[in-house]
């Protein structure tokens, strides 16, 4: 049976599709894209793929190392213990699931020259929906997967799970996660066709509403303090706390009581906690499968019209409540600085107004600063509390070297296209690339610095040592700074309007390979001489030798040779990618 | 072939296309001319179904475009104002999606792919992937892929956008013969000379209303001035404060 239906009986050329006959074919138009982006990536970006390879395996590896740690530990506890971190993990994993895949839908579906194409073509707005669903799917799992998978094979060989447990592991997580992400797909697709004008307020109200819930939960589960840490009455005040997450209805709770029972079950396939964990990976297909199809039915009707309605939004007028501090600083300073504070303030601005700039540095840094906040209640030790300022002294600047990757090692390149404008003003070129630098300087230091501060308090580290993490973090911002404005203008890609494609491109990935490397030579350096004084302590009286040169390694002059390498990595981050930046940049033909 | 019955579509409070009453017949080439932001683009958008009108109905070829899009989508082929292509897609694969897209059987497809590479002088770079092209390149893939399907209408948005002189001529020449076969053209353009060449009829929008219907000879008829050329009648025409031309009475003209 041909898989067209004829609408003309004259014209061969012009037939509409059965849906399984468009499914086919959409299915088809991602496998031709797939295999020619990677065969690109293998031509043109092998560094960038064979770094995602490695990093992703280093990650998987560490994961999997933690969880066979932790499930070790755990396995002498209660089972119900392993069950009530399985309903956490996977209830939590499904709120952010619904929220990501809505965005990723909203994102696809509605603002996408893609959309714009196929809604302009004779296919089924459900096809449409379907088509970009799938993508979402795979974006807003694939984090799913990489969490997850390391937990579930380590839980699986500590309890020495046979086969079929294995086998339905990933069964269980692909119908687990069409879920929460076919939710996230209707919720976006109603909340446009109905409610367009308000979707930023429900959207803002909805993550206003869960990250409330989420700081709440984690507060009051260390509220009291680490005094009754791990005992009998702080496990049963946690159990009570997330007992939420142990609801029957919820899909979190199938998955974790289906994987359960099947790690429970012997080498017989067909034994009865088999069947069980059967009738449970059941129960989410079927789930699933009636979202699936309630989320077909819904773009059937609302998909086309809330495009409609969405495009007929009038844009606001914006208010400028920050139109004096661009002001002052446009009017401060020398005559001759003018044109930098200009180029600055117009890169501020951009900031401002670009919620994906905002957005992600508030979450990042803000997610930093509330587990910075809770330092005190794991009441660290000495060495441990040195040991863990300086770790987070390096996720600080990791986070900084996503940043300075994602957002400012792309403003040169995207400058290109404005090439003209700036060609025709008074600007030295330098003084473009400047601008970029100092933006990205001094915007980076007052969090850095701050968050930095704030987790050496709370662990409460002397002065000495806050002062030396102040100083790594200092040049940490301006070497981290350096090398992306740098390599940013040394190798411009001018003729791509994309950041995120710029950033994840060959340049991107050296200058966030560099920008690691840069952060581990500063901390470690910075590092050693604390250590080797709490080495020295830990020696106690014996070994004098060692003891001598240790105190010596570790006290003031230690510590003053440790700052110098430091600040001169530092320079040296800052300095040589900055001048080879200008000198191409200078020569630059546009 | 293509009717726009008193068509309304508003922006929040901004009426952009007001009570548009138009009806265009086979074998037409129509021109729409307008200022920036008089409702053109929006007029576009509802005729291919991106947009859905306030009031009224817009039908193809007797198909509903809100109520049965699939079935108008059928007989029209689109050439956006920006092209939207798949970067990781040559130009041949783009044009077979597009081919399958529209059910056209293997053989008929081959044909016809072959026609238009042929016709807009693609077959140099129809096999490299689409994020090299420029943006002529990109056009004029466009064109052909609006024309695979042999469409009964072909809507237009500032069509000649990045096209060099020859591609130019290449779409003046084609529009021709199609339209002699039969084929209605929408289209969109600030370029006033080649509305003059090209279109049996040109509508002229100012501020969501058209202002005028009719061909250039009756423009010039109507507004009884001593003007020659279009660009001279629309620039009285849409002059801010004008009062030349009323809002065009719905209906064909003859």
């Amino acid at each position: 049976m041909s898989s067209v239906a004829t609408l003309e009986a004259g014209d061969p050329g012009r037939r509409l599709l059965r849906p399984d006959a468009e499914s086919r074919l959409f299915l088809r138009l991602r496998a031709t894209i797939a295999w020619a982006t990677l065969r690109w990536m293998l031509a043109h970006a092998r560094l960038r793929l064979g770094l995602v390879v490695l990093l992703s395996a280093m990650f998987w590896g560490s994961l999997y190392g933690l969880f066979v740690e932790a499930f070790g530990f755990l396995d002498g506890l209660h089972a119900e213990v392993i069950s009530l971190l399985f309903n956490a993990f996977f209830s939590s994993l499904m709120v952010m699931l619904v929220f990501s895949s809505g965005i990723l839908m909203y994102g696809s579906l509605y603002r996408s020259s893609e959309a714009r194409l196929l809604l302009t073509l004779p296919v089924r707005a459900e096809t449409i929906a379907a088509h970009k669903f799938q993508e979402a799917l795979w974006f807003s799992c694939w984090g799913f997967v990489l969490l997850g998978s390391p937990m579930l094979v380590a839980y699986g060989i500590v309890r020495e799970a046979a086969w079929p447990f294995f086998a339905l592991m990933l069964p269980f997580m692909v119908s687990f996660a069409v879920i929460p992400a076919t939710i996230g797909a209707i919720c976006c697709i109603g909340l446009v066709a109905w409610i367009p004008r308000l979707r930023v307020q429900a959207l803002s109200f909805a993550l206003f509403v869960g990250c409330a819930v989420t700081v709440w939960l984690v507060w009051s589960l260390i509220e009291r303090g680490p005094a009754d840490a791990l005992s009998a009455e702080w496990f049963e005040r946690t159990f009570a706390r997330l007992a939420i997450t142990e609801q029957k209805l919820l899909p979190s709770w199938w998955l974790s009581s289906g994987l359960i029972e099947a790690a429970r079950a012997g080498r017989d396939p067909v034994g009865p906690a088999v069947a069980e964990a059967g009738k449970f990976l059941a129960l989410l297909i079927a789930h699933a499968m009636l979202l699936h199809l309630a989320l077909g039915w819904l773009a059937a009707i609302a998909y086309r019209r809330g495009y409609s309605q969405l495009c007929s939004e009038v844009p606001t007028r914006r208010r400028r409540p920050l139109g004096w501090f661009d002001r002052a600083l446009s009017s401060a300073g020398t005559a001759r600085g003018r044109p930098l504070r200009l180029l600055l303030v117009k890169d501020l601005r951009i900031f401002r107004r670009d919620i994906a700039q905002w957005s992600q540095f508030v979450i990042f840094f803000g997610l930093l600063g509330l587990y910075f906040l809770n330092l005190r209640s794991f009441n660290y030790h000495n060495a441990y509390a040195s040991m863990i300022g300086f770790l987070n002294l390096a996720v600080v600047g990791l986070i900084l070297s996503t940043f300075t990757t994602r957002f400012v090692y792309p403003m040169i390149s995207l400058e290109g296209r404005r090439f003209w404008i700036l060609g025709l003003l008074p600007v030295h070129r330098d003084q473009i690339v400047w601008s970029k630098f100092l933006f990205s300087f001094l915007g980076g230091l007052l969090p850095c610095c701050g968050l930095v501060l704030l987790s050496d308090w709370m662990l409460g580290l002397g002065w000495r040592l806050i002062a030396i993490h102040e100083v790594c973090c200092l040049f940490l911002c301006m070497g981290l700074s350096g090398i992306a404005v740098g390599l940013g203008a040394r190798m411009p890609e001018l003729r791509e309007s994309s950041a995120a494609k710029i950033s994840s491109g060959f340049g991107g990935t050296l200058s966030l390979v560099i920008s690691s490397l840069f952060i581990m030579v500063v901390v470690i350096v910075a590092a050693i001489p604390t250590h080797l004084f709490l080495l020295a302590h830990a020696l106690g009286t014996g070994r004098l030798a060692a003891k001598n040169f240790l105190t010596w390694a570790g006290g003031p002059q230690g510590t003053l040779a440790s700052l110098v390498v430091v600040a001169a990595v530092g320079i040296a981050a800052t300095v040589i990618p900055l001048g080879l930046g200008l000198r191409s940049f200078r020569k630059l033909e546009a | 072939m293509i009717e726009f019955d008193h068509v309304t579509r508003t922006y929040g409070s901004k009426v952009a296309v007001s009570d548009l009453t138009l009806a265009i017949p086979r074998g037409e080439l129509f021109a729409l001319l307008g200022p920036n932001g008089a409702g053109k683009t929006t007029t576009i958008r509802m005729l291919v179904g991106l947009l859905q009108p306030s009031r009224g109905a817009i039908r193809v070829c007797r198909a509903d475009v809100v109520r049965d899009p699939r079935s108008a989508h059928l007989h029209v082929g689109y050439v956006p104002d920006e092209p939207c292509l798949y970067d990781k897609l040559t130009g041949r694969e783009f044009l077979w999606f597009i081919a399958d897209m529209f059910g056209m059987p293997r053989h008929l497809a081959e044909a016809r792919i072959d026609r238009e590479i042929d016709h807009f002088e693609l077959d140099e770079f129809a096999d490299d992937l689409a994020e090299s092209y420029s943006l002529g390149m990109k056009q004029r893939l466009v064109f052909a892929a609006s024309l695979l399907h042999d469409p009964d209408v072909l809507v237009l948005d500032e069509p000649m956008v990045g096209l060099d002189p020859r591609s130019v001529r290449i779409v003046k020449d084609l529009l021709r013969t199609r339209t002699s076969e039969g084929m209605t053209v929408f289209m969109s353009t600030h370029t006033l000379a080649m509305a003059e060449e090209m279109a049996d009829r040109v509508g002229i929008m100012v501020r969501g209303q058209l202002r005028f219907l009719g061909t250039i000879p009756e423009l010039r008829d109507q507004m009884a001035v001593e003007a020659t050329t279009l660009e001279q009648l629309y620039l009285e025409l849409t002059a801010p404060g004008s009062s030349v031309g009323s809002p065009a009475p719905g209906g064909i003209r003859p």
